[in-house]
């Protein structure tokens, strides 16, 4: 991470050995020790992405050339056959998150929901003449990851909409990331599963938020990454376009 | 959609042909520009997209596992290291603001790099001092990632001396160590060494100008 008082020759020793990384001549030990670098220290990740970018022109030198026959299959092999079934279970997750039927079967409950809540608007059932509170969490089909909780304040009608994480083996919670461009994703914090889901975003990072800049939901350990980047898997992204 | 199109065409071509050497179209039709839809796709563990993409790229970076590790069957091995690599982290590749194929160069090069430095298993034993070099500092602000320099690099490069330039690319071509290097141009390990480096603060100097 950048400190306040980085002197201009910490910066250019960090800019040579960033360079010396994507050159490629650094020893096996210090490759090593450079890629752990990057992975928690934002500003120098960012060096090396820059210099990723510049060098990269030089990658026309190198010719295409054919590679044998038997190398996809042993990749296929590798990825798909019955060994690595952790491949396909968390593809099936996956896929059923990139699944339209599955969007829609949500979307057609929520809807529902908010016709029930609409007719139960007007016709109060006793228990909500009382004012109390109620919630509901809507889910997907098993192995979703992802749910919304809906609580109704009967008073107001405010019926809020909050995505929350499904408890897993171990409670999980939602992290809200921006992404721009080539550097890692930065935290923008853990969205709550308590009051209206809203995330403040912190000072610091208000005017990075900027058009284009891509905000991504993961799923981490209740509480949050225990790391600088995310660690669990992305479960929606989208980018930030100006209305 | 085109990649409807190239689903269908995959689907009808036999082994043989795919793998054919400089099947046009493997050039031509699968321009850059469809790259970062295949890589959605196989962010979503789209198996078809996958053999596509294999199909569309693997000559490429097949040539950067032969041009760095020279043996043919290491080139393989890590050939196929980088495509489970690629079926892993598809998902980290963000559309539309970092270009696909040096994406996918990146992660064929550092493989391979890491490759061939475990195999040689270098005793660099320089010390780190780079004191001599900070003359040269930048320029504080300049610390921000500006995309599309893209091709500034080649203009910088022509200003390094021709000697410098032609070590550089070597370094980053033909993944050659500092030692090797030092070799080649016939100069001791830290005259190689401070070469390198301050060539590489000169490109930044440039680059930022």
């Amino acid at each position: 991470m950048t400190k306040p008082d980085q002197s201009e020759g910490d910066r250019a020793r960090d800019e040579v050995l960033a360079g010396e990384y994507v050159l490629g001549v650094l020893p096996a030990e210090k490759r090593q020790q450079v890629e752990q670098r990057i992975r928690c220290d934002r500003a120098f990740a960012a060096m090396v992405a820059r210099w990723q970018e510049n060098l990269s022109s030089m990658d026309d030198e190198y010719v295409p050339q054919v590679p044998s026959e038997a190398v996809f299959p042993q990749v296929q092999q590798r990825l798909f056959s019955r060994g690595s079934q952790q491949a396909q279970h968390s593809g099936f997750g996956r896929r059923l998150w990139s699944s339209a039927p599955v969007w829609r079967t949500l979307a057609l409950t929520s809807f529902l929901m908010l016709i029930g809540v609409a007719i139960f608007g007007l016709q109060p059932p006793s228990s909500l003449k009382t004012g109390g509170q109620m919630q509901a969490q809507l889910k997907g089909q098993d192995g979703t990851n992802i749910s919304l909780l809906a609580n109704y304040e009967p008073r107001s009608g405010r019926l809020t909409m909050m995505p929350v994480a499904n408890p897993q083996s171990e409670p999980k919670s939602l992290e809200l990331w921006m992404i721009d461009g080539n550097a890692p994703p930065v935290s923008l914090g853990v969205i709550p599963d308590t009051a209206n889901g809203d995330v403040i975003v912190p000072d610091t990072m208000r005017r990075r938020i900027a058009n284009g800049v891509t905000l991504a939901v993961s799923l981490e350990p209740k509480g949050g990454s225990p790391s600088l980047g995310p660690t669990g898997p992305v479960l929606l992204s989208g980018q930030m376009l100006a209305r | 959609m085109f990649l409807t199109e190239e689903i269908i065409r995959l689907k009808q071509m036999t082994v043989s042909d795919v793998m054919q050497p400089n099947v046009p179209w493997k050039v031509s039709a699968m321009g850059e520009t469809d790259l970062p839809d295949l890589l959605a796709r196989v962010a979503l563990q789209d198996r078809v997209a996958f053999h596509a993409l294999y199909v569309a790229v693997s000559p490429k970076l097949f040539g950067i596992c032969l041009r760095l590790l020279k043996v043919r069957n290491d080139a393989e091995d890590a050939l196929q290291e980088i495509f489970v690599k690629i079926w892993y982290r598809a998902d980290r590749f963000v559309g539309g603001q970092t270009s696909a194929m040096p994406w996918l160069c990146a992660i064929a090069r550092n493989h391979s790099l890491d490759m061939l430095r475990s195999r040689k298993q270098e005793t660099e034993n320089l010390d780190d001092e780079m004191d001599s070099l900070v003359d040269d500092a930048l320029d504080p602000e300049a610390q921000t990632v500006i995309s599309g320099e893209g091709r500034r690099i080649d203009r910088c490069m022509q200003e390094l001396d021709p000697d410098r330039a032609q070590a550089v690319r070597a370094a980053y071509v033909d993944g050659m160590s500092y030692q090797e290097l030092a070799e080649r141009y016939d100069v001791p390990l830290n005259t190689m060494r401070t070469w390198l480096r301050r060539s590489l603060l000169k490109l930044r100097e440039c680059m930022d100008r």
